[in-house]
């Protein structure tokens, strides 16, 4: 029954940054590297992206429509790391985190997006879809 | 065959994304899903529609009503998508670090 765990993205790049700096390009400094014309709902439309420095706080984008919120702040533990809510793929129960640890003279940024159902799930899906939807819904609540 | 863009635009609206969340519990009928919603069965039949599109539920008859239920191919992509989604995104951000590293 464990074979439909759920398969997590995980990431990692090296930055010369220090923890400390590199957690403030990525949370603080959102806007002035994230690929919004590939990478939100508005495209090029979007004026703005916001990471709301604190737990609870939004992530989310602007357009002049409005604002379209892309992640809810669980944790938020500079330099160490952060945890998000993912909201565009709530309904899938998904969650971002990333962390920072030293590295030589700069860091590791690992990124994990977990929650998604196993590509697996698809052969499971005459024999008992029932049960992976239980593991799912207990992760999306988890 | 949905792109990846059409399944986070259908994930996008709060009332999809309910549907979504009651579809989890098994295959529901459109009016077993406007029950438990504050809209009305055509609405409901029109978000299943988008989500249908978007390759994220599926459809069958069963007797003389339609059940709709979630579609787990569906989610593989929207997982797959978000592979190649932070990837792109994380190289940014390292770019960005490197600019001002200088």
């Amino acid at each position: 029954m464990s074979t439909t765990a759920t398969e997590e993205i995980r990431k990692t790049v090296l930055v010369d940054f220090a923890p400390a700096e590199a957690f403030d390009l990525f949370t603080a400094g959102i806007a002035t590297w994230w690929p919004v014309k590939t990478h939100s709902y508005g495209g090029e439309a979007v004026t703005k992206v916001v990471f709301e420095p604190q737990v609870g706080g939004r992530v989310y984008e602007i357009t002049d429509a409005g604002e379209q919120d892309w992640g809810r702040v669980q944790s938020f533990d500079p330099p160490n790391g952060f945890k998000l809510e993912w909201l565009i793929g709530k309904s899938c129960g998904t969650e971002v985190e990333v962390t920072f640890t030293p590295e030589g003279p700069g860091s590791r940024v690992v990124l994990e997006h977990r929650g998604f159902t196993n590509a697996t799930a698809r052969d499971n899906y005459a024999g008992g879809w029932g049960a992976v939807l239980a593991q799912f819904v207990e992760h999306a609540q988890g | 065959m949905s792109t990846n863009g059409s399944v986070l635009d259908a994930l996008g609206d709060a009332t999809r994304r309910q549907i979504f969340e009651l579809l989890k519990g098994g295959p529901r009928s459109v009016r077993e899903l406007a029950d438990g919603l504050p809209v009305s069965r055509p609405a409901v039949s029109q978000h299943l529609r988008v989500l249908k599109e978007a390759g994220l539920v599926s459809d069958r008859k069963d007797g003389t009503r339609r059940l709709y239920r979630i579609e787990p191919g569906g989610l593989a992509g929207l997982r797959d998508y978000f592979d190649s989604f932070w990837g792109e995104a994380l190289d940014r951000f390292a770019d960005q670090a490197r600019k001002e590293q200088g």
